[in-house]
């Protein structure tokens, strides 16, 4: 039998969207509390951002940063929208970059520490971010439930009314009811296995959400941030080369040869100075992966060779005792001097697609909201400009929207059925004596991910992946069963659960990335290598229809700007991008 | 990859059954710069899936810091932690015991 909660606003999540909605929730009226599924402010993937909060230069400079009086919002939210490839919902850009310079200074003047401002940006640390928000959220009479993992969201008719979930540490089921729920978990970088991202994003909240009838948008989309160390292990996931290469170095095949150059001398210069690098390098490095050039741990390799010695230690500037974040890369710096490379990859970094939101952050189920890189639409095709400031604006939008209904709703009783029948779900895997363990099918839908959802995809892949992943669903899930038997801090357990969430999100993203015939921003096709305009200025959006999984599509959302016509090539999109004035970059 | 086979003794202890902890031994193949985490991985996925060890929200960069636990007598984080012979993992010491290496309030 489960334990049970109540409160007016229930918050998913202990990022930065997750304590910046929990704020402006209990600010608004709303009894709130958050619900972690580690602890607050050491969970989720704001403590590992670097991290740059980007708001437009004028409005910079009226808050006291140094800024760029030139700027403009309309220069600002132009390049947003060139840099997402026109597949951005203009709503949502519209609130981003409206809301940027107030949710900036607020920072401030809550204490936030930053390092660096320039023109577009203010450089910080996601550490010192959620430093700040756990501060004020100490502050407020908010409740904090930590290492709860969340499983169901709650509904009665179509209304949500609550969520699931297990207390990890005590091993007992809790019901949480609430008035109103936000969601505010990230991405679900974890479906592959080799990413940038902490622990614990499964795409649970996304899986859930859609289960209810929450529709999910763009989620073909995932950026792959390149150049991330792959070896040795105590330094995998790290992102340091990727900040490096901006400054010097070269990245190489197995031959020692770089491979930047096979492309355009423009194209180079853009990925070495701008943050369209991300997308740039990765292709490169996927390409060398793929034709066979790769390092033997599946990367690139990342030199500094062909850099004079004072060079490379002026980055000591920036990086002082090759300190950064709360890393000494000593031992990795003086490898690189003594001539040696290091092995890099792409890694799942961000995720530009999400649970469908509009402006206000509402999904399209009544009672549920979602905020930061969990929804999707802000960024279109491509995030350049920051994740940072995208959970601070859209935390603040929907705990006010969230409050607001729930002040206008009562707290409904769940339907018990619905509960008993999430509590036998849950449990079934300590019930099966023989069956697949979690882990195996963890890593066979990891090796879907990275064969077939990866940086460069096809037709016939993705196909192949569909076919696997519904395997899976059908075969392998049924026969899920757990041997720890003490379900008090139960990895197995955990293991478990996760599997439903990542087969319904990756089901979705390879059927919307097999659906969009053309190359947009992240996703490249290797069969339909040019960004149609003409026929592709559509999210598509996933939902439940009669208990399936059904796409549509629907034409951009556009306030502003009209998006051009025409079709390009993958180079050519960036060049042409490039004569709009641009870009985010300091 | 695997160079040689280390022991590894993992402090066992489920408030539920047992009176006080005891350790379990476990031989593991050690590759080169394995880290501790690695080493509980292996072990989780190869050898034993109910050892509990703080890893459902692992940060991997020294970051969230919930993987300390005392590695040979010395606390440490087990991410960041290479493993270059045999191993003994216990918990952080005076702190209440979730189970085996998990402990409360970290």
């Amino acid at each position: 039998m489960s334990e049970s909660h109540q409160t007016d606003v229930l918050v998913i999540g202990s990022g930065g969207a997750g304590l910046r909605t929990a704020i402006e929730s209990y600010d608004k009226g709303a009894s709130t509390t958050v619900v972690s599924n580690g602890r607050i402010g050491r969970c989720g993937a704001t403590m590992m951002a670097g991290a740059d909060i980007t708001l437009d230069g004028k409005s910079a400079s009226e808050i006291g940063l140094s800024g760029n009086e030139e700027d403009s919002k309309e220069k600002f939210f132009s390049d947003i929208l060139i840099q997402g490839y026109y597949l951005n919902n203009q709503k949502l850009v519209d609130a981003y970059v409206r809301d940027a310079p107030a949710r900036t200074k607020e920072l401030i003047d809550w204490g936030m520490r930053y390092v660096w401002d320039g023109k577009r940006a203010v450089i910080t640390q996601g550490t010192e971010i959620n430093r700040v928000l756990v501060d004020q959220v100490r502050r407020r009479k908010i409740r904090i439930l930590e290492d709860i993992y969340v499983t169901d969201l709650l509904t009665v008719g179509k209304t949500v009314v609550g969520a699931m979930g297990i207390d990890v540490n005590r091993g007992t089921l809790l019901v949480l009811r609430a008035k109103a729920v936000i969601i505010a978990t990230g991405g679900w970088q974890n479906a592959y296995s080799f990413t940038s991202a902490p622990e614990g994003l499964y795409g649970d909240m996304h899986a859930a959400a859609f289960l209810t009838g929450a529709d999910l948008v763009n989620v073909e989309m995932v950026t792959f941030c390149p150049n991330v160390i792959l070896w040795p292990p105590a330094f995998r996931g790290d992102i340091f080369p990727y900040i490096l290469v901006e400054m010097f170095g070269d990245l190489l095949d197995k031959h020692g040869r770089p491979f930047l150059n096979e492309y355009d001398p423009r194209i180079q210069k853009i990925a070495m100075t701008t943050e369209w690098n991300k997308l740039i390098f990765s292709l490169a490095s996927a390409r060398v992966i793929s034709r066979g050039d790769g390092s033997p741990n599946g990367g690139v390799y990342y030199s500094v060779k062909t850099v004079p010695w004072n060079i490379v230690e002026e980055a000591q500037k920036a990086f002082p005792g090759w300190k950064y974040l709360r890393r000494n890369y000593t031992d990795l710096m003086n490898s690189l001097m003594r001539g040696n490379a290091i092995e890099v990859a792409p890694a799942a970094h961000y995720m530009e697609g999400g649970i469908l939101v509009d402006e206000h952050a509402a999904t399209t189920v009544d009672g549920l909201f979602a905020a930061g890189e969990c929804s999707g639409g802000l960024f279109g095709a491509n995030r350049v400009a920051s994740a940072i400031t995208q959970i601070l604006v859209q935390g603040a939008i929907a705990g006010a929207s969230a409050a607001e209904y729930a002040e206008k709703h009562c707290l409904q009783e769940p339907e018990e059925e619905q509960i008993r029948e999430m509590e036998m779900r849950l449990t079934q895997p300590f019930e099966r004596k023989t069956g697949i363990r979690p882990v195996e099918i963890k890593k066979k839908i990891r090796k879907t991910a990275a064969e077939h959802l990866w940086v460069i995809r096809s037709g016939r892949g993705l196909k192949q992946a569909i076919k696997d992943l519904q395997y899976m669903t059908r075969n392998d899930l049924p026969q899920v069963s757990v041997r720890t038997q003490s379900r008090t801090y139960n990895r197995e357990w955990i293991d478990a659960i996760q599997l439903r969430s990542l087969l319904i999100i990756l089901e979705a993203s390879t059927r919307t990335a097999l659906m969009r015939t053309e190359t947009r921003g992240v996703h490249y096709r290797s069969d339909y290598p040019k960004t149609d305009n003409d026929h592709w200025l559509k999210e598509i959006i996933v939902g439940k229809v009669n208990g399936r999984m059904t796409m549509r599509t629907r034409p951009v959302i556009v306030t502003k700007i009209k998006p051009p016509r025409g079709r390009f090539g993958f180079e050519e999109c960036i060049l042409e991008s490039q004569n709009a004035p641009l870009d985010i970059l300091r | 990859m695997a160079e040689r086979s280390i022991t590894v003794r993992i402090s066992r202890f489920n408030p539920a059954v047992d009176r006080s902890s005891y350790f379990q031994t476990y031989g593991v193949p050690l590759s080169p710069r394995m880290t501790v985490m690695d080493i509980l991985n292996y072990i989780y996925e190869y050898l034993d899936p109910t050892i509990a060890y703080n890893a459902h929200t692992a940060c991997h960069r020294r970051i969230c810091a919930r993987c300390n636990l005392n590695i040979n007598g010395k606390a440490g984080l087990a991410c960041q932690t290479e493993a270059k012979g045999d191993l003994t993992l216990a918990p952080l010491p005076h702190i209440k015991v979730v189970r085996d290496l998990v402990v409360e309030g970290i």
